[in-house]
């Protein structure tokens, strides 16, 4: 839901100069399928190994008794993430300024609450605007 | 229908233990308690935060095109989106 929530602000982020930037520890093969499978408009970058989700400190084990009940739904990240630890970033939204100081940072380890993309338009703008001046 | 809201749908359809789910209460349970333990651990407080430099990256996009984060920011902000993954 998140991805399509993006895909919805897409052209007002463009708008706005700015870009959109997805980083998943999924493996390049499913990215590529979703990517298709949603007809998004900016990219999913693997980040393999989560190496860049690690300098944002947002990397966590699921604890074992969860690695077994998401075993039992079907869902193996050894498999989609060569993960073999089933580690995984928390669910987090930044937005970066060209200096590549973080502006905004929306962070929150329940992953059923995300940041509404209005607001991240809000923020992009407060940005534009301090650009101008 | 805001994104939260879409979320909230979501969670009450899966929680509610009806199809299409048929999730059952201890299953619910179980997630409930790895959020908590999660929260716990203060990974919200340790995340990189507002005033922080963002680390440079270069990863694979889904084409297999190298994307390296400098050229993306010399044309101006970026909006990053951690996400777990489709499953």
């Amino acid at each position: 839901m998140e991805l399509e929530a993006l895909q919805e602000i897409y052209s007002d982020v463009r708008t706005l100069g700015a870009q959109i930037i997805v980083i998943t520890p999924e493996l390049e093969r499913y990215t590529r399928a979703l990517h298709k499978k949603l007809n998004l408009s900016f990219d999913i970058l693997t980040d393999l190994h989560l190496k860049v989700a690690e300098q944002f400190r947002l990397v966590f084990t699921l604890p074992d008794y969860l690695r077994d009940l998401y075993k039992s739904f079907g869902s193996t990240l050894d498999r989609f993430n060569d993960e073999p630890e089933y580690r995984l970033p928390i669910p987090a939204r930044y937005v970066i300024d060209k200096q590549g100081i973080i502006r905004a940072a929306d962070v929150n380890a329940d992953y059923t609450i995300r940041t509404e993309p209005s607001e991240t338009l809000k923020q992009l703008r407060s940005l534009s605007r301090a650009a101008d001046q | 229908m805001s994104l939260q809201e879409r979320l909230d749908e979501f969670k009450k359809s899966f929680e509610s233990g009806a199809p299409p789910y048929n999730a059952p209460h201890e299953v619910i349970e179980t997630m409930h308690r790895a959020t908590a333990e999660l929260k716990a651990t203060g990974i919200e407080e340790r995340a990189l935060k507002v005033g922080d430099r963002a680390q440079g990256f270069s990863l694979f996009n889904q084409d297999h095109v190298q994307i390296d984060s400098a050229d993306l920011l010399r044309q101006g902000p970026l909006v990053l989106s951690f996400f777990r993954g489709h499953w």
